[in-house]
């Protein structure tokens, strides 16, 4: 167990607490027009993970307006209890009111450990909550590990540009709190047959009448969103220029893919910002990555670890995407990908038969 | 709030200060891979003003001229980071302050943002009322995008993430525009406030020399030490950090094939590729589906 925590070393300005006072591992989950938000939900994976390793129970933690109903689709995800705040003060999202409810919650219950989905909003109310309470919080981690001797919960995450991993502990304050970014972690098993408590809570906290929401508009979402697509056709510095990702859309149109982009393509406005890849952008987990123009840093490639295959094309033979892709080529990508969708286009035209073809044109290169 | 007036016509103008926070980092993009052995360079790594920060500071300046005031940038950092406020000096702001104290290092996310805290109160007292924070939206180097809510928290004022636009509108309020994943939000919020502003929301305008040569003969740069802000060392730096880096190790590499084939010409790598796709069981069944609409 941890050592007790001897108050007159502490900052005054945080609130003197003993870790062993607090217990539950606690998961916030958003709802967003009547539908549990997935970034959310994902979270309950490494949640049901920490939990049973400190054998402690897995609570999410809802709160909002008119989610009562979901509180049970919660638990069906892996929550052992939901608790949740169902008022109309929550009708219109506000980062302090919400993040203070959670704060009010946390102060009321001492959970151990919280974790927060890192989308747009959660990374924006999450540190609210994690200063207000005095509490440790760490970003973007991408796992999570109990220190089995201290029982302190290791929040595992790439700072320095994704070219180191950090093992981070909180072990003066409780609660432990992390972020992560949407399908780091997938969305758990859903149960039917899950049973579990739902706890309904009210709060005090106040409306927020230093701000006001003016207007909201939606916007035009992707057809395909490079989180869940199964190809990826990614561009960067190398490309040049808009005109170039017309070339890549018809790959990825081909492969029934999508296209992606470095933040260099995002920079340099070839590529809209919801497509950037990387650390900086969207993690993302396709069958298959093709790396067109693209060099290779950490913090790209930090957003597609999770892809299954890598293929690279770029025209530097020094390129570090080299050493970090399955398949390369060094050359032109303004003749290979062309050259590539025209041999996919023949193949398709041919059928399933010609593959064999090629199987046999591979040995003959190995020999 | 400032000072309101109004001069002469029916336009009320409302002088800003407008406090924006800056980060001095590696330059993370000049890190390479060594490619014989596999592992990092990392020696020699130049510092930058965090390029995410750029464009806090192009919204700082732009509201300073649009409604009047001053914009006074902050970093809390060893000392060369002064060269970091230079920079943004030579942008056009008109003072900058570096935070800097030995019992300040080691800082995390919570301990950083109590200083950065206490030296805009500090402000706020000694220079005057402070009408906006303005921070980046997150750092190269770390990206926790922390900052501007932990420091809204200390100081107990409203704070908006994302910001694309923002307009002083006459009665002591900021309106902003901001952007989530699927909507595009207006809010407006009541001074003083705190902003993250979104990474490209604004191109920064580059230095100039007149501005530098300003900052070389007046003395726009000052320091304030521990000295100065007379914070408990139990709350600052290492000490008052809640989060400890237990242990870091280099980024594990994922497996991956590595394969690089020298092809004559296009046509012959494309084939390549190709052939790749439909030899490797994790790529064939796909490459059916996409292009027959079956299994492999």
């Amino acid at each position: 167990m941890s050592s007790k925590i001897e108050c007159d070393k502490l900052c005054p300005e945080w609130p003197c607490e003993q870790p062993e006072e607090f217990r539950n591992v606690w998961v916030i989950v958003e709802a967003e027009e009547g539908r549990l938000s997935e970034p959310s939900l994902q979270m309950l994976t490494p949640g049901r993970k920490i939990s049973d390793k400190l054998g402690e129970k897995l609570v999410g933690v809802l709160v909002g307006y008119g989610v009562s109903h979901l509180a049970e689709e919660v638990i069906k995800y892996g929550a052992d209890e939901v608790i949740v705040v169902d008022s109309e003060a929550f009708k219109t999202y506000y980062p302090r009111v919400y993040a203070l409810a959670v704060v009010e919650l946390a102060r009321r219950y001492k959970p151990s450990v919280i974790f927060i989905a890192g989308t747009k909003r959660g990374r924006e109310f999450a540190p609210y909550v994690a200063n207000t309470l005095r509490a440790g919080i760490t970003a973007d981690c991408t796992d999570f590990d109990v220190d089995v001797n201290s029982r302190d919960v290791l929040l595992i995450r790439p700072p320095f540009a994704a070219i180191l991993l950090a093992f981070i502990k909180t072990p003066f304050r409780r609660p432990q709190i992390g972020t992560a970014r949407p399908n780091v972690f997938p969305v758990p098993v859903r149960d039917e047959s899950r049973r579990g408590e739902v706890i309904f809570e009210k709060v005090k906290v106040a409306t927020e009448n230093k701000m006001r929401l003016v207007s909201r508009k939606e916007m035009a979402r992707m057809e395909v969103s490079v989180e869940k697509a199964e190809v990826i056709v990614s561009g960067g510095k190398g490309v040049g220029g808009p005109e170039g990702f017309k070339i890549l859309e018809r790959l990825a149109e081909l492969l029934g893919g999508t296209v992606g982009g470095s933040r260099k393509a995002v920079d340099a406005g070839w590529i809209s910002e919801d497509r950037q890849v990387g650390q900086t952008g969207k993690s993302v987990k396709p069958i298959l990555y093709i790396a067109v123009g693209i060099s290779g840093t950490a913090q790209h490639m930090i957003g597609i670890r999770e892809a299954i295959r890598v293929i690279a094309v770029n025209i530097d033979p020094e390129a570090p995407i080299f050493n970090q892709a399955d398949y390369s080529v060094i050359g032109d990508y303004r003749e290979v990908i062309p050259a590539l969708i025209e041999e996919l286009e023949i193949l398709k035209a041919r059928g399933p038969d010609a593959a064999k073809e090629y199987m046999e044109w591979l040995k003959t290169l190995e020999t | 709030m400032g000072e309101v007036y109004s001069i002469g016509s029916r336009r009320e103008v409302v002088r800003v200060r407008v406090v924006v926070g800056i980060k001095w980092v590696p330059n993370t993009q000049a890190v390479r891979f060594d490619l014989e052995t596999g592992t990092l360079i990392r020696r020699g790594v130049p510092a930058i003003v965090n390029p995410h920060d750029l464009p806090a500071v192009e919204l700082s300046l732009r509201l300073r001229d649009e409604v009047g005031g001053e914009v006074i940038a902050i970093a809390m950092a060893p000392p060369p980071a002064s060269k970091g406020l230079e920079f943004v000096l030579g942008m056009g702001v008109d003072r900058a302050i570096l935070i800097t104290d030995r019992v300040y290092a080691g800082a995390d996310t919570l301990a950083t943002s109590y200083v950065l805290a206490r030296a805009i109160q500090k402000i706020n007292a000694e220079i005057g009322d402070v009408d906006l924070v303005v921070f980046g939206q997150e750092t190269i180097d770390s990206s926790t995008a922390h900052i501007p809510a932990q420091v809204a928290s200390w100081l107990e004022l409203p704070y908006i993430y994302y910001v694309k636009e923002a307009t002083v509108v006459g009665n002591g309020r900021v309106r902003v525009v901001r952007e989530l994943e699927n909507y595009l939000e207006e809010y407006e919020l009541e001074l003083p406030a705190v902003l993250g502003v979104a990474i490209r929301a604004l191109k920064p305008r580059p230095v100039s020399l007149s501005m530098k040569l300003r900052t070389k003969f007046e003395k726009r740069l000052i320091t304030w030490t521990n000295n100065d802000l007379k914070l408990d060392p139990r709350c600052t730096g290492l000490k008052g950090s809640p989060t400890i880096v237990a242990k870091t190790i280099d980024m594990p590499e994922v497996p991956r094939r590595r394969e690089v084939f020298k092809a004559r010409d296009a046509r012959e790598a494309a084939k390549w590729i190709v052939a790749k796709m439909l030899a490797d069981e994790k790529t064939r069944e796909l490459l059916y589906r996409s292009l027959w609409g079956g299994r492999g």
